[in-house]
Formats: C-alpha cells, structure tokens, sequence
C-alpha cells in the first residue's frame, strides 16, 4: 500500500517547484518526474499522479517547460519534459520565495 | 513571450481536443504500464501489480477533466456546460421555457418588422452614387404660404444655370402620367414620369441597355424618345434586348426606346413603365406661363467638394436676382434646398418612429415578462443554489450560469423572433398604403441582423440581471435554514419582480392610450362629411383616343354623349364628368381678384375644379345660393363659376358673391378674362379626409373642356355589376376610348383614410399583445406570491378569516401592483403623446376620456388576473398549509 499517502497531498504551487527542480536535472517523462520526487523526498512526498498530469499541462502552459515525444531506452514512445529558460529562472525565484515561506512558517512555529 | 505560448498552447487545445484527448490517453497508458512494471519488480502478482497502478494513479476520467479544464479558457468551458445546463432545465420545464422563448419571439419580430421599414425608407442610403450630394428644392413663397411646393420651370432653369456649386440639376413633373402605348392595334395604359434631358445623369445611374436621355432631350425636337423601366421591358416587350433603337407607337406616334434602365432603378416611383423626356417648346422659356405653372421637382447633385450652406447661399442669390427681375412671379418667391433622402422620408418618419417606440415598449414588456419567470425559477431552485454556494460554487459562476440561461433564451427567442418578423416584414409590405414605406420589398438585411442580435442580448441582460443579482446576495446559510420556502424570498427579489410588473403596466397604459387616441382618431376622421356622398358612386377614369379628339370641341360632345348615354344606364339614377376626384388632390390653384376691387384685394391659392353641370346633383353637393351650371352655360356663352362656402365666407364677407364677376389673376388687364358667378355650393373635402375643405371655384366643363376624365355615375343598386353595361357603353360610343381605372368613391374615401387606417391597426395590435402580456405579468407574479404564502393563508383561514377577506387581500396586492404602474404610465403618456399630435385628427394628445377609457381597462384587467391566484388563495386548506414543509 502507500506509505505516504497522508503526506502526498503536496500544495499545487508546491507541486510545481518539485516538477521544475527535477527537471533541473535532465529531460524527464511524467511517470520519472513522479518517482525522482519520491526517490529524493526518501518515500516522504508520494505525488498524486491526478495533480501530476494537469500541473505538466500548466506549467506548459506558462512556457516553462517544453514537451516532445521521444522514445526510452526500453525503445518505448513516452512524453518527454524539459525545462525551457524561463522555466529555469523560474526554479530560481520558486525557490527564493519557498525558502521564505518555511522561514515564515518556521518562525510561527517556534512561538512558543 | 510566455503569454504568447499559453495563448497558442490554450487556441491550439481548444480546437483539437480530440487530439490532445488521445496524447493525454497514451501519456497515462504510459505511466500505468511503468508503474505496473514497479510494482512486479516489487514482487506483486500481474493482476495486482496492474489494479494498484491504476488505483494509485487516482481515476483516470478525473484526471482527464482537470486535464480539460487546464486546456480549455475555464469560461469557455463553464458557458458551455451552463448552456447544457440550460437546455437541460428546458427539457425538464418545457412549458416556463416556450412561454418565455414565445413572449420574447413576439417582442423581437414586431421589431424586426418595424425595424426593417424604417431601415429601408430613413436608414438605407439612397441607391445612387454619393446620394449625400443630392438634393431637393422646392418653391417656397410666403404670400401662398408654400414650402417645398412644386417649382416653376423658369425658375429651375435659372437655379440649374445660376448655382456653380451644383454639378447638375434635373427636375420632374410631380406625380405619375399616363402613357398609351400600341402594340399590333391594341391600347396599353403605361405609368410615365416626365422627366428633363438631365435627370438620368444627375442622379448618377446608366441605362442598363442603351442610353439615357440627352440634356437637349429637355427640348422638343423631332425624334420623340423614350426609356422603360426594366419591368416594363421584361412585361411588355418579352425582355428582348433588340428593343433598342426601335420605334414602337406612343400616344398614336412612332417613339423611340433609346434605353433600358437596371431592375433597381425605381425614381421617382416603383410604378413607373415609362420615362418620357419633357420636350418643352423653346418658345415657352420666357413666357410668363413657364414661371407661373408650378409643377415640377427640382433635384440637384452638389459638386464634389462643395457644402450644402455654400451651395445654398449660392441658391439664394439666384432667388434674389429673380425677385428683382419677374417681381409680377418672383417678389415672394423663395427657395429651399433639403437633402433628397430627407425630403422622400418625408411625413413618413413620425408613423414610422412612433411604431419602432411602441415595439421598443412591447419589447421591454415581454423582457419584464421573461425576467419574472426566470426570478421565480431562480427562487425555486433557491435550496440547489445555497447548497452550491454553501460548497464553495463562486459567486460570479452563479451568475454567469444565470446569464447563459438568459443568453440561451435570448438566442432562441431571437432566431424565433427573426423567422416571425421577416413574415411579419413581407405582411407589413403588403398591407401598407401605397407609396407610405416607398419600397416594394425589405428583404432581411445586414443592418437588420445587427439590429436583432443588439436587442436580444440587450433582452438578455435586462431579463437576465434580476435572477443572476439574486444569486450575487444569496446568503446560503439563510436559504438552507429557511430550507428554499417562502420567507427565504428575499425582500430584493420581490422588490424587483414588482418593479418589473409595475414598469410594464406602465409601458402597456402607454401602448394603449396612444392606439387608443389613434382609433378615436380614425373614428373622426370616419365620421368626417366629406362634403359629398360617395356611398353608391362609381369612378371611371378614361380618355377619347385618335386624331379625332385633339380639337377641345370634339372632347366637349364626347363627354357630354357620354354622360346622356350613361344616364340611360338601367340602375344608374345620375351622371356626370369631372376633371379630378374629391380627396385626391388633383386640381390647380390660382390668385383671384374680384371687379371692382382695390389694387391689393386680391386673394391668392384658389382650387380650380373643372365639373360638368350634372355634377352636384351627381354628387349630392348642395348649392347653397344662386343656381348651378345648366345646358345654356354654354361654350360660346359669358363665362361663369360657381364658387364654395369656404370662398365665399373669406373672401366675400358681408356680401352677396352671387352675381359678381370673378378673374383668376391678381391684377386685372385689358385682356382679363372675367367669369360671373352663378352660385354659391357647399365645400367638398378636396385633397383628404383631414384636410378641412379649401377656397374653390367650379368651372363648367361644357366651357373648359379637357381630354382626361372621371365619368361619374350614381347608381341605385350595387355599384359593381354596373361595371361590364358601362364599359360596353363607352365603347360603344366611341371604340377608341381608354379605360384607366373603375374604382367607387367610397374606395377614394377608404383610400384617403388608408394611412390613418394602417398606423392605427398596427399599433393597435401591438397595444393588444402589450396588454395580454402584462395581464400575464401581473398573474404570475401574484401566482408566484400567493403559492409563497399559502401556508400563511392556511394559518389565517385556520384563524377565522373568512374566504372573501382572503380573496381581497390577493386582489388588493394586484391592484396596487396595477395601480403603481397605471399613475407613472399615465404621468409619462400625458407628455410624451404630444409626439403623436400630428398624427391625430379631431381628438387632443391628452385627451381625458381616452386616458380614463384605458386606466379604467387597464385596471379591470389588473383586477382580473389577480382573480385566479385570490381564489385560489382562499381555498387553501389550513390543515395542508400547516402540515407541507
């Protein structure tokens, strides 16, 4: 079953900082975005794969990544994203704005 | 950039869904199969591996709408699911959708109608080049009290030749002829304009087939020519092109047709066959005679470039030098220059704004109508609605839905309402009075289409507003504690639905009170004594033909022959000849001075009216001195006249007219011709029902002979089976006679009323539909108020109240609902209704009977409708009321 179910329901703005950064590192399929973010996040951010699909679309949308198809090493066609230089900009400024948001959240959260 | 890519990538998904569908299908086939691949790896049988992919990825159909939704512009999407929403409701509702889809089709073809006359008679541009550059000049003259009259042909050959502002001027002999054509021996009537050599180029048209007239066509010359009209072509001569150049027999002489004009060209009637140039002898240009006469139009074409008020004080100028150089014509001659469109539109514009406001009223009452109904659709899916709030549904979602109901609504009421109103277009063609909308057809234009799609979102958005308000102030909490009943209704909504009902009261007492005015009106106007009795007389218009009849004798015993025989006529008790009918206008007028007046005695814009002596007993004209014209009046005798009341109280007040002699000139000179005047009749209505009658004088027929005639006969029995012995008496009297036209009088007299007659019937009908439609209004609005409060009825009947006080509390609601609506409505049309005085005969625009008459209606139907839901009202039983929740 799903370990981490109760913790995947990640915030959508979220959702679209984790897809950039990991497309940070090479062009991806949606399926490999999904399960890089569960690798890294060790297990903890399981991505529901219902958000994943329309945040891909979105984040097309907004001309920060690309798709094509291509095929795999397995010679499988499959949906290929790719950061586009905006999009890298963006992962940027997401990351500056989330790094915020935690401070803000942590210094709340210390009150005691 | 980016924006530029979601714009492309949104267009792109928008208009290939099915292709981004089947992308999206085989990403997630895709991502399960890699997923199952996992989950084998982990060591799960097949059948697990693949049921735990698929459950993890979370329902596929899910993901393909949010999918969608990401795609497509969200309102897109939202409209077109509120519109299935919508169609959806109409399905289930079908009765509440077609009343409001029918009330709105009604409203919106009556202004199709209306709409589409008054595009083509004030809206279209006329069809000529540059029709903005043409204009119209007519005589005005402040001694005759003339504007825009008829002009004299001196005088608009020193317009044309004086104004250098005008790059041509044409002029026309006001009203139709008649042309008699001959082909292989038989006699055909066609309808003939006369017109100068310039008229074709100053309009700016060319002949279809041939030419147009030359400028020196103007003049008479030996070839006689003329132009046909593209009907005439194709009617009379089988369309064959080689018609041109030929010669074909005009009034008994050979005439060549030099042109065809294009089936489009219809000036400056429809009913013309034949354009005829005006031929005028060169001798006539200085005679007094060629600036005397007034009958022709005058239309200028300005010269590129040059403004109307230049043009105009050139004009002037011409006036001026004229009034010094023919002071005897010109000293009060003056001119004026209208742009021709306006002056066609001419008294045609009132009706026809008055008719476009009345179906702008009717408009809004429908609308009013249709907002109510969806207002009470909206409060009955109050619960469906809170609980969608209550669920987090944005406000302005609601409201947009509660738009695309109106706006699907509008759209069908406007298709519906287009279909009606080009049939109601092609009836109003048919049944106007000739000549009033001056078009044969309308068609459904681009101006047209416009004009229904501007009024049916406007519709949609004033019966729209009021329901999607309401769903802006829901407060959800509210509606679902009172659980979608009565109270829950808010103030807002009732306040709104009783707004609308008191405004449309209010619109309808306006329809009513101005079709109201316009039928007392009409019913005046019917009552008018005409000054002769047209009941049982018949009309017959007609002319000897040939060589023969060209002397004045000759016509002279032909019509006196005429009228002996037609007396003989089993069934006709008298006869008589005229040179025109009573009603209609025809006859000339004159100055006239009496003997032994002084030098400024004299009177001007007498009627001359050419009779036979059996003509006032033929008509039942009543001389009221002296004696009428008898066979002794004869030709070679002293000329004599008899004159009507209305001259002889003006202009012979205080004396005895009878016996004096009588000169049509304003100076008497030597070579004055004096007539004596024999007797004194009553005025006849001469130029319409509305016009009171005129100063006239008679002249005997037997002494002023003319070739165009009115047999008249007064007959005993029916009018029509007279018809056949009477035609076989003309000809046998004289085989070459044309008959033009058989009519009875009292088709003249229904003729003459037939305008007044058509603007009533109209704006009665739409004053009717107004009226039922906000009977309706007030009913549903009371139906709706008392279903509301049926349980509070319950509790009152519960209580003792008696049925009776029941029933009057319904009914007093109505009535203040009626009332509300009568007293602003009444208020607004004791104004406004000045706009329709001139449209009125006999009655005032704020007359107070018609007002009382309408209010008094209004209200009784007011009471009427609030009838139904007060008893129903009172039959509710407590026991029901209390218990339905």
């Amino acid at each position: 079953m799903h370990m981490a179910t109760d913790q995947s329901d990640v915030l959508r703005g979220t959702l679209d900082l984790l897809i950039l950064k990991t497309l940070t590192l090479e062009p991806m399929h949606g399926w490999g975005i999904s399960a890089r973010i569960q690798q890294f996040s060790k297990g903890i951010l399981d991505v529901n794969q219902g958000s994943l699909y329309p945040a891909l679309q979105r984040l097309e949308q907004k001309g920060w990544i690309t798709s094509r198809w291509q095929t795999t090493e397995n010679n499988r066609r499959a949906k290929y994203y790719d950061l586009t230089a905006s999009g890298r900009r963006a992962v940027g400024a997401e990351t500056a704005n989330w790094r915020l948001y935690v401070k803000a959240v942590e210094l709340i959260l210390d009150i005691s | 950039m980016s924006m530029l890519h979601a714009a492309r990538a949104r267009l792109r998904a928008l208009f290939r869904r099915s292709a981004g569908d089947l992308e999206l299908g085989e990403e997630i086939r895709f991502h399960i199969e890699l997923e199952t691949e996992k989950n084998l790896r982990l060591g799960m049988s097949a059948t697990e591996a693949r049921r735990l992919a698929v459950a993890h990825f979370g329902g596929v159909q899910r993901v393909r709408e949010e999918h969608g939704d990401v795609r497509r512009p969200r309102w897109l999407a939202d409209f077109a699911t509120d519109a299935r929403f919508t169609l959806r409701a109409i399905r289930r509702a079908p009765a509440l959708a077609s009343t409001a889809v029918v009330t709105l089709a009604l409203g919106i073809a009556a202004n199709v109608a209306i709409f589409s006359a008054v595009n083509a008679v004030i809206l279209r541009p006329l069809p000529f080049p540059s029709p903005d550059r043409l204009m119209m000049i007519g005589e005005d003259n402040s001694e005759k009290r003339w504007h825009m009259n008829v002009d004299a042909p001196a005088n608009y050959l020193d317009w044309r030749a004086g104004v250098s502002d005008f790059a041509d001027a044409a002029a026309y002999t006001d009203g139709l002829g008649r042309a008699l054509l001959t082909v292989r021996g038989e006699t055909q009537v066609l309808t003939a304009s006369t017109v100068t050599g310039s008229f074709f180029q100053t309009l700016g048209v060319r002949a279809a087939l041939g030419r147009t007239f030359h400028d020196e066509e103007t003049w008479q010359s030996a070839a006689r020519v003329a132009v046909l009209s593209d009907r005439a072509w194709r009617e009379r001569f089988g369309g064959d092109t080689s018609i041109v150049g030929t010669s074909v027999t005009l009034f008994g002489r050979p005439t060549q047709i030099v042109g065809v004009m294009p089936p489009g060209f219809a000036f400056p009637d429809a009913a013309v066959d034949v354009w005829l140039p005006t031929a005028w002898n060169p001798a006539s240009r200085d005679s007094t005679f060629f600036r005397r006469a007034h009958w022709l139009r005058v239309v200028a074409r300005l010269r590129p470039g040059a403004s109307v008020p230049h043009a105009d004080a050139q004009l002037q100028t011409v006036v001026n030098r004229l009034k010094g150089e023919y002071p005897a014509t010109n000293r009060y001659m003056g001119a004026t220059m209208v742009p021709l469109q306006d002056f066609l539109i001419g008294d045609s514009r009132l009706p026809l704004l008055v008719l476009l406001t009345s179906v702008a009223f009717l408009l809004l009452i429908a609308c009013a109508n249709v907002g109510n109904l969806l207002l009470v659709q909206a409060a009955g899916r109050e619960r469906e609605t809170a609980l969608r709030l209550a669920l987090g549904a944005g406000r302005s979602r609601l409201v947009r839905q509660a738009l695309a109901e109106s706006a699907v609504l509008a759209t069908m009421g406007g298709a519906l309402g287009l279909a009606l109103g080009w049939a109601g277009t092609r009836w109003l063609v048919r049944l106007q009075p000739k000549g009033m909308l001056r078009v044969t057809d309308f068609g459904v234009d681009p101006a047209v289409l416009v004009y229904v799609v501007a009024i049916s979102v406007a519709s949609a958005l004033l019966f729209g507003v009021g329901p999607a308000l309401w769903m802006r102030r829901r407060d959800p909490a509210a509606s679902l504690r009172d659980g979608g009943r009565g109270a829950a209704r808010g103030r807002q909504a009732r306040r709104w639905a009783n707004t609308l009902v008191v405004g449309e009261v209010a619109l309808a007492l306006m329809l009513t009170v101005g079709a109201g005015l316009l039928v007392r009106s009409l019913l005046q106007l019917s009552r008018v004594d005409a000054g002769f009795d047209p009941t049982g007389v018949l009309a017959v218009e007609l002319a000897p033909l040939g060589p023969d009849y060209r002397s004045p004798a000759k016509v002279q015993a032909f019509m006196t022959e005429l009228v002996a025989r037609a007396r003989a006529i089993p069934g006709v008790s008298s006869a008589a000849t005229t040179q025109g009918l009573p009603l209609t206008g025809n006859f000339y007028t004159s100055d006239y001075v009496a003997a032994g007046r002084p030098a400024d005695g004299y009177g001007t814009e007498v009627a001359h009216l050419i009779v036979s002596p059996e003509y006032f007993a033929t008509m039942k004209v009543p001389v009221l001195r002296g004696r009428a014209f008898t066979a002794d009046d004869r030709s070679d005798g002293a000329p004599v006249v008899l004159i009507n009341d209305v001259l002889a109280r003006s202009y012979f007040a205080g004396q005895d007219p009878v016996g004096q002699r009588i000169a049509f000139d304003k100076a008497p000179t030597p070579t004055t011709v004096w007539y004596t005047i024999l007797g004194v009749v009553r005025g006849e209505r001469s130029e319409s029902m509305d016009r009171a009658p005129r100063a006239a004088v008679y002249e005997s027929s037997v002494q002023a002979a003319s070739q165009l005639s009115y047999l008249l006969l007064r007959t005993r029995g029916s009018t029509a089976s007279l018809a056949p012995s009477m035609r076989a008496m003309v000809h046998d009297l004289e085989p070459a006679t044309v008959i033009f036209s058989v009519q009875t009088l009292d088709t003249v007299r229904d003729a003459s009323l037939a305008r007044a007659h058509f603007i009533t019937m109209l704006l009665l009908a739409f004053a009717g539909i107004g009226l039922v439609l906000s009977v309706v209004g007030v009913y549903g609005v009371l139906a709706h108020a008392t279903r509301e409060r049926t349980r509070e009825m319950g509790i009152r009947i519960a209580l003792g109240a008696r049925s009776g006080q029941v029933r009057w509390m319904v009914v007093r609601q109505g009535l203040r609902l009626t009332t509300g609506g009568l007293v602003i409505g009444a208020a607004i049309a004791l104004i406004g209704n000045r706009a329709i005085a001139r449209l009125l005969y006999g009655v005032a625009p704020n007359d107070p009977a018609t007002l009382a008459a309408v209010v008094l209606l209004l209200a009784l139907t007011g009471a009427a409708a609030s009838w139904l839901p007060a008893v129903r009202a009172s039959r509710s039983d407590p026991a029901v009321a209390l218990r339905a929740d």
